[in-house]
Parts: structure tokens; sequence; C-alpha cells
């Protein structure tokens, strides 16, 4: 979820809809939540900092079902699409991640980096780090500080690749340009609670492979195209392509991106409250978009009907479906609730990546 | 016609195979066995393992483990006598590092912590913690959690330029373990005084640099350690110990070494010197690792 097109919001709306499912809770199924662990799983550990999306990418077409047409744009955006005619139904979800790239490279053969994305920088410093070069990923560390103690953010952060001089660091393939991650995994938690750096935005990534999956083809209406978006932690910038493409013909876009939620021990309760394992989430308000109430409505009597747990609520952020609003494309953003963005730790529940799924192919096929 | 060169007996053909076949098994195992136990390759497998001060077992285990004759005292330090008579003379690499404990269990299944070891010269030491993953050695075994963070979107418009900017306190070090309550935490073997640390995760990189939380001590300890399994041709009596708790109580391990099994004639402390000392990337050469090893090697023999 982008913090670039911050705006100011506000207001406490989350509230949980308890509403008795029609059917029972298959975001629940164990079978289900180790579906979405099995397809999460790969998507979290591909690395794929904005602008340098393509293992990333690569994992989406190996996971997609084998009938999906998948073509790439020039942006580097991943675009299935499925059904025929009116209307039509855009759902996006963001490849990128944050991390760095870098900038220079000095004599001693430390590399100057840049922030790709918003984070806070001491939660990179003293740290592996893993430099995605031309000629492959190299380790090294992300250098602590020598001065400045009293202060939680360090100085711009540098990465010693052991090379020890510029020539030599050059040689490794890790000039400018290159980007930069920590090594990450995923890691299943208690219950059904998982942590792995990227779950923003690789759990739409994978709640739209999930969707695909189980979509049911001969049961659509209308056109359907997924979208696996490139630089949106940098500004939305693939979804702009997209949405450029597309003009006014689709109806509705769906981002499906992270609800960043008060539900932590560090967080004010004023609004966000989303808690974690409870469902989905309408990301009815944040900095970039506001979905119109009446639509808000319908896609909670969607699951309703569905049987679908879901949440609405407002938090802080940008979407991508912020970027078809010029081209009068209604956003209905979905989220679901994670802990602890753009940090190492991100925390997530299955069971919400199960319900996610299920209500992007329940949006797809009867909405 | 016959050949006549060669053995024509297929039964000393077989065992002569199976000879070859043993003789080359044993020398794979012995090439697998030094391969396991070069520097290298204990310094990896040590700087994997966490023994916060104090709480030491399961890595003094492991060490009884790989050095046969080694014993525990009643402290716990790990200690190999090699050698007999006189003079006497103590090797010992303290292996503790500083870490933390579970201080307390929150009703919503979080865990508060208090850090154990007295010897942080890296100001920053604690907030290494903030918003990475942490290791829980329940009774049930190690347990994977996250320390809580902030999260970066919902700080926008709630701070002002220039706002002091403050360092990460240890009292704000909420490990998430997935837990939803006290009681699911302690289903998981989790209880006050169970030991956390950072999850170790070595890095090799560069020109042979090991990169993690602790290198220096567990390289050092890593050279002693292979040292002995050379099987020096020792002077006189050694005492190798792998110590505990030196980070507490001024070093008492080492002086009580001492006490049970000495008096020594000479006591040589083994370290090695290090980067970004006390970070998690903490960082030592294994070529400095393979030297030091050669220099206890003859520091044993007496030469």
């Amino acid at each position: 979820m982008s913090r670039v097109r911050a705006l100011a919001a506000g207001g406490l709306v989350a509230f949980m809809l308890a509403a008795a499912p029609a059917t029972p809770l298959t975001g629940q199924d164990p079978a289900r939540i180790a579906d979405a662990q099995l397809v999460l799983a790969p998507l979290i550990e591909a690395y794929g900092v904005s602008g340098a999306e393509g293992p990333v990418r690569e994992t989406v077409r190996r996971l997609l079902p084998a009938w999906a047409h998948a073509e790439t744009d020039t942006a580097g955006n991943l675009w299935v699409r499925i059904g025929r005619g009116d209307p039509v139904v855009v759902f996006v979800a963001h490849l990128d991640e944050i991390g760095f790239r870098v900038a220079a490279v000095r004599d001693d053969g430390s590399l100057e980096l840049e922030p790709r994305g918003g984070f806070f920088a001491a939660l990179f410093e003293a740290q592996p780090a893993l430099v995605h070069g031309e000629r492959g990923d190299v380790p090294g560390v992300l250098l602590p500080r020598d001065s400045g103690f009293t202060r939680h953010t360090p100085p711009p952060l540098r990465v010693d690749v052991g090379a020890g001089a510029r020539a030599a660091a050059l040689a490794l393939g890790v000039g400018p340009g290159a980007t930069v991650t920590m090594p990450k995994q995923y890691v299943r938690l208690a219950g059904t609670r998982a942590t792995g750096r990227a779950c923003d935005d690789r759990v739409g990534d994978a709640a739209l492979v999930l969707a695909l999956r189980h979509l049911d083809r001969a049961a659509l209406r209308h056109e359907v195209i997924f979208i696996w978006s490139v630089r949106e932690e940098i500004g939305l910038e693939g979804a702009a392509v997209a949405a450029r493409a597309l003009g006014t013909t689709p109806k509705r876009v769906h981002a499906i991106d992270t609800f960043v939620t008060a539900d932590s021990p560090l967080e004010l309760p004023n609004f966000a409250v989303a808690p974690l394992g409870l469902g989905p989430v309408a990301r009815a308000l944040d900095n970039s978009s506001i979905t119109p109430p009446a639509y808000v409505d319908s896609l909670v009597a969607l699951a309703r009907a569905r049987g679908i747990p879901l949440q609405v609520g407002t938090t802080n952020g940008g979407n991508d479906g912020s970027m078809f609003a010029r081209y009068g494309v209604v956003d209905v953003a979905i989220g679901w609730p994670m802990r602890y963005s753009h940090s190492p730790a991100e925390l997530i529940d299955l069971k919400d990546v199960a319900s996610l799924a299920e209500l992007i192919q329940a949006a797809a096929e009867a909405w | 016609m016959r050949s006549t060169s060669g053995s024509a007996d297929p039964s000393r053909r077989c065992r002569v195979v199976a000879a070859t076949a043993l003789l080359w098994l044993a020398a794979a195992a012995a090439t697998r066995l030094q391969a396991q136990t070069s520097v290298a390759a204990l310094a990896l497998r040590f700087g994997a393992m966490t023994a916060v001060t104090g709480l030491e077992q399961a890595m003094t285990d492991s060490l009884l483990a790989l050095l046969p004759g080694a014993a525990r005292d009643r402290v716990g330090n790990v200690t190999l006598t090699l050698g007999r008579g006189a003079p006497r003379r103590l090797a010992a690499c303290p292996l503790d590092e500083v870490g933390y404990v579970v201080g307390a269990v929150t009703p919503e299944g979080y865990l508060l912590l208090r850090r154990v070891g007295t010897h942080v010269p890296y100001p920053l030491f604690d907030q290494q913690l903030e918003g990475h993953r942490v290791t829980v050695f329940g009774t049930r075994g190690p347990v994977p959690g996250v320390v809580a963070v902030k999260s970066v979107h919902l700080t926008r418009g709630r701070s002002t330029p220039g706002a002091i900017d403050p360092v990460f306190a240890l009292d704000n070090a909420y490990v998430d373990v997935g837990a939803t309550a006290a009681a699911g935490a302690r289903a998981l073997g989790i209880d006050v005084l169970a030991p956390v640390a950072l999850t170790k995760q070595p890095l090799l990189y560069g020109d042979r640099l090991l990169a993690v939380r602790g290198g220096g001590r567990r390289a050092a300890c890593a050279a002693l350690a292979a040292a002995a399994l050379t099987q020096p041709r020792v002077r006189g009596t050694v005492v190798v110990a792998f110590t505990v708790q030196s980070l507490y109580a001024q070093d008492g391990a080492v002086a009580s070494v001492q006490a049970l099994l000495g008096p020594f004639e000479e006591t040589k402390i083994v370290t090695l010197p290090a980067r970004y000392p006390d970070t998690a990337v903490e960082t030592v050469a294994l070529r400095e690792a393979e030297a030091l090893e050669r220099q206890l090697v003859a520091w044993l023999e007496g030469r």
C-alpha cells in the first residue's frame, strides 16, 4: 500500500458486520487455509523492489491455472482477461515491495542507497542485505551508524558487500540501479497467523491467484480483468498505465491491497481497528480514494449472501484503484488486516487470505 | 586362449572390491567429519546457536556431543581435560551472549521482555529487536515470533517535522507469536523466564566474512573446539573450557573453572576481533579464525 499519494484521512469507521452467514465460512476451512499458504509462501519469498518485479511476476505466472493466458504490458503489469461483455470489472494487486536502489558506489566499495517506498530506515540498519545485481544476488550487510545514537533514524544507509574497492564492487554487478533488500522468509506462527516481509501486497497477489483457480468461468456474465501491477510503492505507476489503457471501459475497479490495522499493541485505536482473523475489510476510505456508500453496501450484501466475513473500515495509505477514478471508474478497494506494515515483521492471518480470495471470486461471479 | 594376467578368482575380486569400497567410504567419512569440524563449519554452526547468558544449556548440550570426554560442571561450563601432569594451563572461551527472557505475558498473548547480560556496548542493541523476528525458547521447543513495530502508514499526520526521534525502548518490545491470549502463549510452552533472542541467520559475504550477532565469540569458540579436536600432543595438562555466564556477575564463570579445576599456571582467554560488534551483522573473517586455530594448537602443544 503506497504512502506516496498521501492525503489526510481520519475518523473512526471500522466496524464489524455481525450478520450470520448464509453458508458455512469456507475461509475457516483448513484445506482452504493450507491452499492459501501454498500460494502465498513462494510469493512472499520472491524479491521485487519497485521497478524490479520480475521474479515476483514470474512466480505469479507459475502459480496461475493452466488455462489462464497471461500477458505483460509495456510497464511490466501482468494481465489475465476472462469472460466477455459489460460491465468490465478490474481487480488489481501490486507485485512490488519496498526496499532500496543503489545510487552510487564509493571508493571503498560500499554502496550508497536510496529508498524505494516509505518505511522506517532504522528497521534495515545493521541487518543482512541482498543486492540484486546484474549477475545474481550478492550478500552483504547494511552498515550500522557510527554516531548519532540518540536518534531512532539512522543517517542514509549503505551496504558493504566485502568488495573493498569500487572496481571490485562493480565487478560483482552491484552498481547503480541494482536493488537491495534483506533476506526474508515466510514463517508460520501460532494458529493461523503468519509473518514475512512483503505481505503487502503478496497477500493481494495470492488472493487473485486463488480466486482465479476457483472461479466458475462458465458463470461469468461479463469481462473480468485481473492485473498484477508494478511500482505501486513509488506512486501507483503501473496502475496509472493500466488505467490509461482501459480508459472509461471498466465500471468498477477493486484494488486488492493491505488494510493497515491498528489491531496492535503499539497503535492508537482511533481508526483502522480491524482485528486479524475476522475477515477481509472494505477499505471504504483511505488517503487516495473513497468508495461510494452504495457500493460499500453492495459489497456487504454480497459477502453476507456468500457467508464471507467482512469488516468495513478506514485506514491510511493509497491504492492502485484510485488511478482509475479519473476515468470515471468506481474504486471499491478491498483489503485484509495486517500488522506492522512495511517492516520485516508484517503479520497476517491466513483465514483472512482465504476469505479475501472467496470475496474476490464472489465479486467477479455475482456482482 | 586364457589370459594369465590378473586374478581369475571371482571371490577374491569381490573381496578386493569390498575392501576398496570400505577404504573409500572410511576416507569419505573422515573427510566429511573433518569438513564438519573445520573452523568454518563450526563457526557457522555455533553462530546459528543461541545461548542467552545464564541459559546456555542447549548450546552446551551441543558442545558435549561434539567433544568426546567433555563434561559439564556445576555452573554449566563445558570442560575438556587434555594431557596430564604439569604444567596445568587453561584455555577458555566465553560462549554466552546478551539476550532476553520473557518478563511477562499479557492477557492478549503478547510477551514482554527483560534483558539479560550487563555488558551492552552498542547503544542501539535493543532497537535491533524492533520489527524483527525473534525465537522464543519454550519448554516445547523454539517458537518463532516477531517484535511489534508501529505501522509506518499509521504514523502519517501524527508527527510534526523536527519532532523528537527517540530510539526504541525495550519497554515497547511486544513479542507477537501469533497467540491471541495468554493461555495460547502458554500452550506453546512459553512462560516467564523463557529465553528470547533475535533469530540467528548467519550470512557469508565478501571474502569469507561471517556476519551474525555474537560472531566474534562464536568463531573464537569454534577455533578452540577445532583445535581441541585435532588431538594435539599437549604439553602437561590443558583444560579447554567453554564458559557460561561471562556476561553476568563479573565473569564468574572463568573464576569458577579456576576454582573447580585449578590452580593453573597460565590462563588464555580465546577471542577474535570483530567488526560491528553487538549488532546483528557482527562480522568476523573466517581466515582469522583459522589462523587462531593454528595458534591454539601450537599453544596446546606448548610450542
